[in-house]
């Protein structure tokens, strides 16, 4: 180390690994939590396929992790729901918002804007300790008296208000409003910090217009959380209201129990309607980021440009415009006035045409490149797959007419575990196996990755895409069983399939945990940028530092997506297929693609 | 991996001299959407179910009286301060202080008088539209508690004259909260004129 | 025992596993000539399994329509749906080649365009035609899939016109049972609410409005005529459920403090539909489709579709409410 810069490695550990207030410390803490969240919500969807599988059939693996919950190995038809709603409640909010965000707008922010830390590194610090707690207490939740909150994610009252309905709607039910509550906490924190640090902080010469598509993503990702999030907490008090101190916002002429409740005067409906007004902009929040960070790669690793840079940035703004005025697609069969119905079919429909004009860019991407398939370029062409897949059934879903029959049938689960599900977790794996040297200085294993791409993108095929079928049968969701349908008989093969699959799935993710903590203690060195890419973060030593440069912060001369960038000749202007983001423009040279 | 500091610390002030106020403001985007959540639920509400017409208690009324003053209490005082007027300043300060508490104590006579026309704020007795009186001006008056503890702080460092023409930071930041309570507050009793 | 055993496997294979990766780690350097990380054998077989990943996926879709082709819904027993049904091959019409299309584009452009050391990535940024060009066409796609989908969606949900003939039945949910209840002579249902609900008037119907008189509560199942609209008029008295009725392609959720309709003509009754189906057992049903509490996987209640005459006949045999 030059003689400018001294150690301290005296430095308390307290505050280096636990209140760190470094964003890059911080990335690291949301990414492990985010993950070992995600990996129990993993294992909760193995134990209940097992169910759905197998119905009834008693299972070493159900006992073992659910105990009292699973009699003789067959867990209780509550606890299925139990299940069903922390899974969901998990990988939405644990695992692929904090998780996705919390990891890489704390990484990518300030290194790929050049700044030198996050705007506030105490509202950081304190949006991961909230996220922390909350995750404990939604863990802890799992083992109250009662159960966790059984009423589905959507925790729609009155299920989700009246214990008398379901065990898990009692102590579980409050427990999960606690935590939701800090969670929501936590993101507005953090959205706070990315949105200011990416509009206050940016160094010298990083306009706008050459912002990564990343930053882009995490802005407009963060922008759609602090206009969503405080109305699911509005909405969360208002039935935390109802639950605890009697008032009826949400309730009304209820007979349970035997005998009518005091509450009158209120609707259920009002709760579906801020819910999903959080509700869909919060599927964008989980998949805008991994967006972002496909479109970085793809560029990267096809050695071209991002095609239509402008045009991607566009649909960013028209998806996240659009998605907050589409929540009523989730409501079509509440009752809802037609008319309103018709309003909200229209503009769901609309968003496929930011949304196809994201996917035909990415595609042109490909085309004319030079293509190098690390793990994060195969996860990355794995979303531009799933987003495809999945996106087509939202034509489906979204058109009110169409929806009447496939509402809430395993059609809708198979088309946004697909959309929302697999891209967002494509899009997080492509994120850790490319910047994971710039998270632990050192290279994941690429044989372990591509075993982990192409075993998971199979699966995960295999489980999701027979659900259509299902649901085109008219199989409900969140049923414990399909057994006691005379109409569903046949569907049992389908089910026994997607277990296995299923189960393989789960198995195949720790060839990746082994991967990333081998890698992160044992991993070879990295080098400085070795992707060879334009963007910023690259320009920042392999060590850690705190204010990530030393000395002054770079200025940037142009866009991130010189790739391949020829003169007259055809010959590469600067020798290489990639020009850094500080190389200042040649005298004939256009900067953004021009 | 070894941890290098770097030997010019001093970018987190910059960092925070940069930033404090654009946080602020995004943060107070969040509340208004918290709000708008809520004022819109009422609407929703109202489109719906049987909606009792409440009396609006007189105490509102004052109480609104109470935090414009200190709105314009707050907005001397910084003045005062950036003319390096301190000792006006002070006095403008914990009248602003005095005045929040004044508003916090009517806002409570207002529960009162609102319980004893009989509109409870639970229980078989109560009405949506009586809960959301009660929910609404309650969690106006959580926010104004943050408020009234920056208030809190700002009095405590004016009287030890921390404050001057240069360093205003925190004065800004307490008094921009303030005056969006004001305004919140405005907005919701309109609001609540409105829908009684 | 068992738990240590597991543990004591679980090393060993972490073990083990650390040390093939080093050895392939050694192997790897050794071998061919690493690019961007990644070596040239690498890139190549990744550059493959592109493209048998795309055939792969193709002949998977095709096999489960092949295999589970048959297991779908029948025909509409409605006569809206058929138009959704319609609606809904339209769309596949649309939305099948365009996922089909896309894919090929996808994996074979990953596979043709696979790093090649003698190859220059061609420097193409932009081009507004051809993002002008797809961004109108799937505009002008959906323009025809709205305006179907809207048409359809607007007819569907007007509630039938009360001077025509129908039929009025009023749906009621509760954890975990349908029942219904007829109007009666006068074609009229009689007031009903929780506050009612006193042992067998599990209804809630009021005694005292003299529209209830006539009305018909039955359970289990529930029989509609054919060839008549059916207005339904859905009602829960504890959590949200959801009246599904697949093979009428129709559903309507069923809220506490909310009444919600739904109506369908019924057009193929169960006798024929068992033939349609080569089901001796087939039976309509209307099943529970949201989430609402430990049985909402076993709420259901038979449908039963039959003629004009049948069915006033099986509503004759009816008790009345006063009877009770
Ligand atoms: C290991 C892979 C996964 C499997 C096997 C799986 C399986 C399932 C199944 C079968 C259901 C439906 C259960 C029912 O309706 O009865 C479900 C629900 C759900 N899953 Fe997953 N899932 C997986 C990963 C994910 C991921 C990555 C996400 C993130 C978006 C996710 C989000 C959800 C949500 C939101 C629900 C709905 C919960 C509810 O109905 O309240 N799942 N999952
Ligand atoms: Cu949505
Ligand atoms: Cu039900």
């Amino acid at each position: 180390m030059s003689a400018t810069h001294h150690h301290h490695e005296e430095q308390d550990f307290l505050f280096k690994y636990i209140f760190s207030q470094d964003h890059k410390m911080i990335s690291k803490q949301f990414l492990i939590t985010g993950f070992l969240m995600g990996f129990i919500g993993m294992v909760m969807s193995t134990l209940f396929r097992l169910q759905l599988g197998f119905p009834g059939e008693s299972f070493w693996a159900i006992d073992f992790f659910l105990g009292s919950w699973a009699e003789n190995g067959v867990m209780a038809p509550d606890k299925y729901l139990a299940l069903v709603t922390m899974h969901g409640t998990i990988m939405v909010f644990f695992l692929l918002t904090a998780g996705l965000s919390g990891t890489f707008s704390n990484l990518l922010i300030p290194l790929q804007i050049g700044a030198r830390d996050m705007a506030s590194g105490f509202l950081n610090m304190l949006s991961y300790w909230f996220f922390f707690v909350s995750s404990v207490i939604m863990l802890i939740s799992l083992g109250v008296e009662g159960g966790a909150a059984s009423a589905g994610w959507t925790i729609y009252p009155p299920l989700s208000a009246l214990p008398q309905a379901i065990p898990g709607s009692g102590l579980g039910m409050t427990l999960w409003l606690v935590a939701m509550a800090i969670f929501i906490a936590s993101s507005l924190l953090g959205s706070l910090n990315y949105i200011v640090t990416i509009l206050n902080l940016r160094t010298k010469g990083m306009t706008m217009t050459r912002l990564p598509l990343t930053i882009w993503a995490f802005l407009v990702t963060a922008i759609l959380g602090v206009l969503s999030f405080p109305v699911l907490l509005s909405a969360a008090l208002l039935l935390i209201f109802d639950r605890s101190f009697g008032t009826s916002f949400y309730l009304s002429d209820i007979y349970i129990g035997g005998q009518v409740l005091e509450h009158s005067g209120g609707s259920p409906i009002l709760f579906e309607h801020l819910f999903w007004f959080l509700g869909h902009p919060e599927v964008y929040i989980v998949l805008l980021p991994a967006l972002g960070i496909t479109s970085e790669i793809v560029s990267t690793m096809s050695r071209k440009p991002i095609f239509g840079y402008r045009a991607m940035v566009t649909s960013i703004l028209a998806i996240a415009f659009l998605s907050v005025i589409v929540w009523g697609h989730h409501m079509f069969v509440t009752g809802m006035n037609p008319f309103l119905g018709a309003v909200f079919t229209f503009t769901t429909l609309l968003i496929a045409i930011p949304s196809a004009v994201k996917v035909f860019n990415y595609i042109t991407t490909l085309w004319k490149g030079n293509i190098i398939f690390s793990p994060a370029m195969l996860f990355s062409i794995g979303l531009v797959s799933t987003f495809i897949s999945g996106g087509v059934t939202g034509l489906i879903l979204g058109d009110s007419a169409l929806d009447i029959n496939i509402h809430d049938t395993y059609f809708v689960v198979g088309h946004f575990h697909i959309v929302m599900g697999l891209s967002a977790i494509f899009g997080m794996f492509a994120g850790v196996y490319h910047w994971f040297p710039k998270m632990f200085g050192r290279m994941m294993n690429n044989t372990l990755g591509f075993f982990h791409f192409w075993i998971t993108i199979v699966c995960a095929y295999g489980v999701f895409f027979p659900m259509h079928f299902l649901g085109l049968a008219g199989v409900p969701r969140r049923y414990y069983t399909n057994s006691e349908f005379p109409l569903f008989e046949n569907m049992i093969d389908i089910n026994e399939l997607v277990t296995w699959f299923a189960i393989v799935a789960a198995f195949a993710q720790l060839l990746f945990v082994f991967n990333f903590f081998y890698s992160a203690l044992r991993g070879p060195r990295s080098s400085q940028n070795p992707w060879r890419a334009n963007s910023l973060e690259w320009t920042a030593p392999v060590e850690h530092i705190h204010g990530n440069w030393p000395g002054e912060i770079p200025e940037v001369h142009r866009w991130a997506y010189d790739y391949s960038k020829v003169d007259e000749n055809g010959e590469y202007i600067s020798g290489e297929d990639f020009i850094s983001q500080v190389v200042p423009l040649g005298p004939n040279e256009k900067d953004g693609g021009h | 991996m070894t941890t290098i500091v770097l030997e010019n610390n001093d970018y987190k002030k910059e960092i925070k001299q940069k930033t404090a106020k654009p946080l602020l403001w995004i943060g107070l985007v969040s509340i208004v959407m918290f709000f708008a959540g809520l004022t819109s639920a009422v609407i929703v509400s109202k489109g719906t179910a049987v909606w009792e017409s409440i009396q609006i208690p007189s105490a509102f009324a004052i109480s609104t009286v109470f935090i414009l003053l200190s709105s314009l209490t707050f907005y001397l005082g910084e003045n005062s301060l950036k003319n390096n007027n301190i000792a006006r300043a002070k006095i403008f300060i914990l009248a602003t202080l005095i005045l929040g508490l004044l508003f916090s104590i009517t806002q409570y006579l207002a529960w009162t008088e609102l319980y004893k026309n009989g509109v409870v704020w639970a229980g078989s007795e109560s009405s949506a539209a009586g809960s959301y009186f009660y929910a609404l001006t309650a969690l106006h008056l959580l926010h104004l508690l943050g408020g009234l503890i920056s208030l809190l702080v700002v009095s405590f460092k004016s009287m030890k004259e921390r404050y001057n023409e240069e360093n205003l930071l925190g004065v800004q930041l307490s008094s921009t909260y303030w005056h969006f309570l004001t305004a919140l507050w405005v907005y919701l009793y309109l609001f609540l004129i409105f829908i009684a | 025992m068992v738990a240590l055993v597991a543990i004591v496997a679980v090393l060993l294979i972490v073990i083990s596993a650390v040390q093939t990766l080093k050895i392939a780690e050694l192997w790897a350097i050794n071998k061919g000539k690493v690019i961007y990380e990644v070596t040239q054998k690498q890139n190549k077989v990744q550059a493959l399994l592109m493209l048998v990943f795309l055939v792969a996926y193709f002949a998977f879709f095709a096999w489960q329509v092949w295999k589970w082709g048959d297991l779908m819904l029948p025909v509409s027993a409605s006569e809206h749906g058929v138009v959704t049904d319609r609606l809904l091959n339209i769309t596949y019409a649309f939305i099948i080649p365009v996922f089909v299309i896309t894919h090929i584009f996808l994996f074979w452009f990953a596979y043709k365009y696979a790093y090649n050391p003698n190859r220059k990535a061609t420097f193409f940024s932009h081009s507004n035609k051809l993002e002008l060009v797809w961004t109108i066409i799937p505009s002008i796609a959906l323009t025809v899939l709205i305006l179907f989908g809207l048409s359809s969606w607007n007819e569907i949900m007007t509630p039938v016109d009360s001077e025509k003939e129908h039929v009025l039945i009023e749906v009621q949910a509760q954890q975990f049972s349908w029942s219904a209840r007829y109007a009666g002579a006068d074609g009229k249902l009689g007031r009903a609410g929780v506050e009612f609900i006193e042992g067998v008037n599990a209804m809630g119907v009021d005694i005292k409005d003299k529209n209830s008189k006539d009305d018909k509560i039955v359970r289990g199942e529930i029989h509609l005529p054919v060839g008549i609209p059916v207005q339904f008029v859905f009602r829960s008295i504890d959590v949200i459920h959801s009246a599904y009725m697949p093979h009428f392609r129709a559903q309507m959720n069923c809220v506490p403090g909310v009444k919600t309709q739904f109506n369908f003509v019924p057009t193929i009754t169960t006798e024929e539909m068992k033939k349609i189906t080569n089901n001796e057992d087939f039976n309509y049903i209307l099943l529970c489709n949201k989430i609402c509490g430990a049985a909402h996987y076993n709420m259901q209640m038979d449908i039963i579709v039959e003629s004009k005459e049948d069915y006033e006949k099986w509503l004759a045999e009816q008790k009345q409410f006063a009877e009770n």
